[in-house]
């Protein structure tokens, strides 16, 4: 057998691939065996990084909460998600099309914005709170208990779980679920019997991926968790140095670790259950028009609980921060007439970091996004029609990304801009946070892109070949524009995700690398609340306006 | 050109081979069909000639020009070859018109922008499609494509034109209008070209010459005549045409003929494979070779008629000798009980039948 070779455009790609992935992976897991800082001239390699995490009550207390956190999330988000997927793709429930675009909201809002939303909602003093005092007498929720958290976070991830449920019923064929009809089973019985059973393995996957995305969660505890003093294990991190007073970064590595060492058997659990499901549906049926469930008098009901589920994870928040963004202040027994102001907009163009935040923000959607895309196509493209190990590999390293949430990725490519002769000069730019969101978010990119692909018969780039075109110029001449449109669409998506991130860009934040989301977990901790509210509002505008752009034209919101 | 020579390719996905050692050339001026079933490796030796596959051992070359050789370590890239490659899909760029689509293989090989425009319009004046060269290919039929398809190929005049079951994404009707078509543009225009199909029929009305692979070995080869009327074994009988079967004993073997026997007949038919007295065989004489008879006789059987079939152009028979069911074509005599079918014995061929 000849080998053909690896060109070496792709040797390139894919070194530098992982590079960028396993050299700030690799110096967390190094840092977090080390007893003083990496850079500290006397170091020397031991487990005392670890023995004192775990020998913290604080430390497993967050685990602990972090457990319940992502396990009420799985049983809350999963049987609504499912629910949903199942009305919006199967039954004649009204209003559909509105439906669909409002689910996906949640998706694209940061995290941030909506536990400051649910704060000034719903918080003690929240706009909802005393109007419900007003009526009841009293406040009957408390935000701030584990519980509301969990309930929280659970119901913003709805969307996730519909994803993948609705995915999967739509190309289930209808001729299955037809069969049992003919064979005597009634609807219900044929959504118990058939359906569910056929998307199951897309259930499990989402499972698994909210169950996953709990243990990320940042923005959420950090801002509800706090009053009451609930940490979890990002939380966790993230206040390490406030509670010892000095950077520890031995410490915040062996934490790292340990959350990795929880998030990464999960992503090769997803991975392997994609694998089952796409077995499991070897005989597609044909993907003929959908006879809808009549749901009858009962799509009133639906309707309303599809409603209040909109109204308590979009419309509660978001008017919260809209509000909170035009008052100067809010409290028992103020009138909202009387408050509204424009100061607060005002008071963040005052401030230079604040503008350049926007500034910077804007600039990493739109050129940064575009670059990442660009970047995201050579990956997916030095894979491209290849088999052996140099893909394989390929295949697996960019799931890695997805196992390291933002926050820890933004420690990690901190260390590597601090300390590595030449990047140090970058730090101060806001690439340093570009590098950072890029590699975040290259699991999720490579799916864009290789979607994409997928959507290329071979044949159309075997025959450009037969005609005498030499591979590079296979990709440009048919490969590239091909997928042209899902490239645009896939540089609006990352727009969108890049305009919302804010964890990754926390511990990255200084001088020159202001973005809103990372500004705002600064701003919340300072309490400066005018201004989280005002650059909320801004964050939310910039995303609202991708979101119209995506409409607009069409794109897919999901992969 | 020069005679295209491949040399005991041999091909394997893993632990399972596809080609296993399989030759054949192909003269200037020529067709060769490459038929099978599928899962034969038609494709699969019309990729590796392309360079889209990657055989592991063997040789391909066209005259002194080495495209593949696993001794010398040669394997020449795709786009080096210079085939024309006609895809079963059809594999039209859909970003690019009809003009474009054809004109990219001249572009590749740097064409001058005149010349380019002339020979992109007669290639496609040649294939009577003139009219559509600013169309998509969205827009056109699937025959239109077809011929898009085939100009593309055609174009950049490559010494061997390669065609992966060009018709097979056609209405049967359209099918069998466009291999007539086909037939002629490649007699007009002298070309040299290698087609892969699964049907029998198509291969005999393309091809000069046949190769019919069985699990990826040459079964047989041979002119269209040859493959039909002289199997050397019972697949190149069974895949050519339609045919009786008569499980049976051999009883006498002399001179090229051997005697029959099964239960309730017995005939004489012509050897092919070794056959002694004794051994057990099978009978196989195609429809339309079986006769029917008015009476007893030397080579005939008595068979009941089961029921008879209008297929249009003819008369479908099914007859019942024992558990056998034998087919024929024609008319019976009408009112009878008994039917004879007659074997004439040049047509009925015996064949060596594993115990």
């Amino acid at each position: 057998m000849i080998a053909r070779r690896f060109h070496p455009a792709r040797s390139t790609v894919v070194l530098l691939t992982a590079v960028v992935i396993f050299a700030p992976l690799g110096l967390i897991f190094w840092q977090s065996f080390l007893n003083a800082p990496f850079f500290a001239p006397a170091k020397h390699g031991s487990f005392d990084a670890y023995r004192f995490i775990f020998a913290d009550p604080d430390f497993w207390n967050a685990a602990w909460n972090s457990v319940v956190i992502a396990g009420g999330m799985v049983a809350i988000a999963l049987p609504m998600g499912a629910a949903l997927a199942f009305l919006l793709t199967r039954t004649d429930l009204p209003a559909q099309r509105w439906i669909e675009v409002l689910v996906l909201v949640p998706v694209f809002v940061s995290p941030m914005v909506l536990a400051f939303g649910y704060v000034v909602a719903m918080g003690p003093v929240g706009f909802y709170s005393l109007w419900a005092k007003a009526i009841v007498g009293t406040v009957p929720w408390n935000i701030y208990s584990l519980t509301s958290i969990a309930v929280i976070a659970g119901l913003t991830h709805v969307p996730h779980v519909y994803l993948y449920s609705s995915a999967a019923l739509k190309s289930l064929g209808s001729d299955v679920e037809e069969a049992a009809r003919v064979a005597g089973a009634n609807p219900l019985r044929v959504a118990l019997d058939v359906s569910l059973p056929m998307t199951f393995p897309a259930l499990a996957y989402a499972a698994v991926l909210v169950f996953f995305l709990g243990f990320e969660l940042f923005g959420l505890p950090l801002v509800l968790g706090d009053p009451e003093g609930h940490l979890v294990l990002a939380t966790y991190l993230y206040k390490l140095t406030n509670k010892l007073g000095t950077p520890s970064y031995h410490l915040m590595a062996a934490v790292a670790v340990s959350i990795v060492a929880i998030t990464f058997p999960l992503v090769l659990f997803q991975r392997w259950l994609l694998k089952s499901a796409s077995k499991y549906i070897s005989v597609k049926g044909k993907a003929t028009r959908q006879k809808l469930l009549p749901l009858g008098g009962w799509k009133w009901v639906a309707l309303a609980m599809v409603a209040a589920w909109l109204a308590f994870t979009i419309v509660v928040p978001i008017s919260g921060v809209a509000l909170r963004a035009f008052v100067e202040q809010w409290g028992e027994g103020i009138n909202l007439m009387e408050v509204l102001t424009l100061a607060n907009f005002r008071q963040v163009l005052d401030q230079s970091d604040e503008v350049r935040a926007i500034v910077n923000t804007l600039l990493i959607g739109v050129v940064g996004g575009g670059l990442a895309v660009a970047c995201y196509t050579a990956i997916g493209l030095a894979g491209h029609r290849q088999t052996g190990g140099v893909s394989r590999f390929l295949d697996y390293i960019v799931l890695v990304p997805r196992a390291i949430p933002g926050l820890l990725a933004g420690l990690a490519f901190l260390w590597i801009f601090l300390f590595v002769p030449y990047l140090s000069e970058l730090r101060n730019t806001i690439f340093s946070v570009w590098l950072a969101y890029t590699v975040v978010w290259l699991a999720y990119g490579m799916r864009l892109i290789s979607s994409a692909l997928l959507q290329i018969g071979p044949e159309l780039e075997e025959s450009a070949r037969t005609a005498g075109a030499p591979p590079g110029r296979v990709l440009r001449d048919v490969t590239i524009p091909l997928i042209r449109f899902g490239l645009l669409a896939s540089w609006l998506l990352v727009f969108m995700i890049f305009e919302r991130e804010y964890s990754t860009g926390v511990y990255l934040l200084g001088q020159g690398t202001e973005v809103i989301g990372s500004m705002l977990v600064s701003l919340w901790g300072a309490g400066a609340i005018d201004q989280v509210a005002a650059l909320s509002v801004i964050n939310i505008a910039l995303v609202a306006v991708g979101l119209a752009v995506a409409l607009r034209f069409g794109v897919r919101l999901h992969e | 050109m020069n005679k295209l020579v491949v040399e005991n390719l041999h091909l394997q996905y893993g632990d399972n081979p596809i080609l296993k050692g399989v030759s054949m050339t192909l003269r200037p001026g020529e067709v060769v069909a490459l038929l099978g079933a599928s899962g034969s490796g038609k494709t699969t030796l019309l990729r590796s000639i392309a360079g889209l596959e990657q055989p592991s051992q063997g040789r391909v070359a066209i005259g002194d020009t080495v495209l593949y050789d696993s001794t010398a370590g040669i394997d020449m890239p795709v786009e080096k070859r210079n085939f024309g490659l006609v895809f079963q899909s059809y594999a039209l760029w859909p970003h690019r018109c009809v003009f474009d689509n054809v004109a990219y293989g001249l572009k590749l090989r740097s064409t001058a922008a005149a010349d380019l425009e002339s020979r992109v319009t007669q290639a496609l004046q040649n294939l009577g499609l003139g009219a559509l060269a600013k169309r998509f290919p969205h827009q056109l039929s699937g025959g239109q494509q077809q011929r898009v398809a085939i100009a593309r190929a055609l174009v950049y005049n490559p010494p061997v034109v390669l065609m992966d079951e060009p018709l097979s994404n056609l209405d049967a009707k359209l099918r069998e209008e466009a291999r007539a078509w086909l037939r002629e543009l490649i007699v007009r225009l002298g070309l040299s070209a290698v087609v892969v199909t699964h049907d029998q029929t198509e291969a005999m009305a393309m091809a000069d010459r046949i190769l019919l692979l069985n699990t990826g070995r040459i079964e047989q080869e041979g002119s269209p005549e040859e493959m039909y009327n002289r199997p050397q074994s019972q697949f190149t009988a069974e895949f050519m045409g339609s045919n009786n079967h008569l499980p049976g004993t051999v009883r006498e073997v002399t001179d090229g003929r051997a005697l029959i026997e099964g239960e309730g007949w017995q005939a004489w038919g012509a050897t092919r494979g070794a056959l002694k007295a004794g051994d057990a065989a099978t009978g196989v004489i195609r429809l339309e070779r079986t006769g029917i008879a008015d009476g007893p006789g030397a080579n005939r059987v008595a068979t009941e008629l089961v029921t008879d079939m209008f297929l249009g152009d003819r008369r479908e028979n099914l007859f019942k000798l024992g558990a056998l069911r034998l087919r024929c074509y024609g008319t019976t005599p009408e009112g009878a009980t008994q039917y004879w079918l007659e074997f004439p014995p040049d047509d009925f061929w015996v064949f060596p039948r594993a115990a």
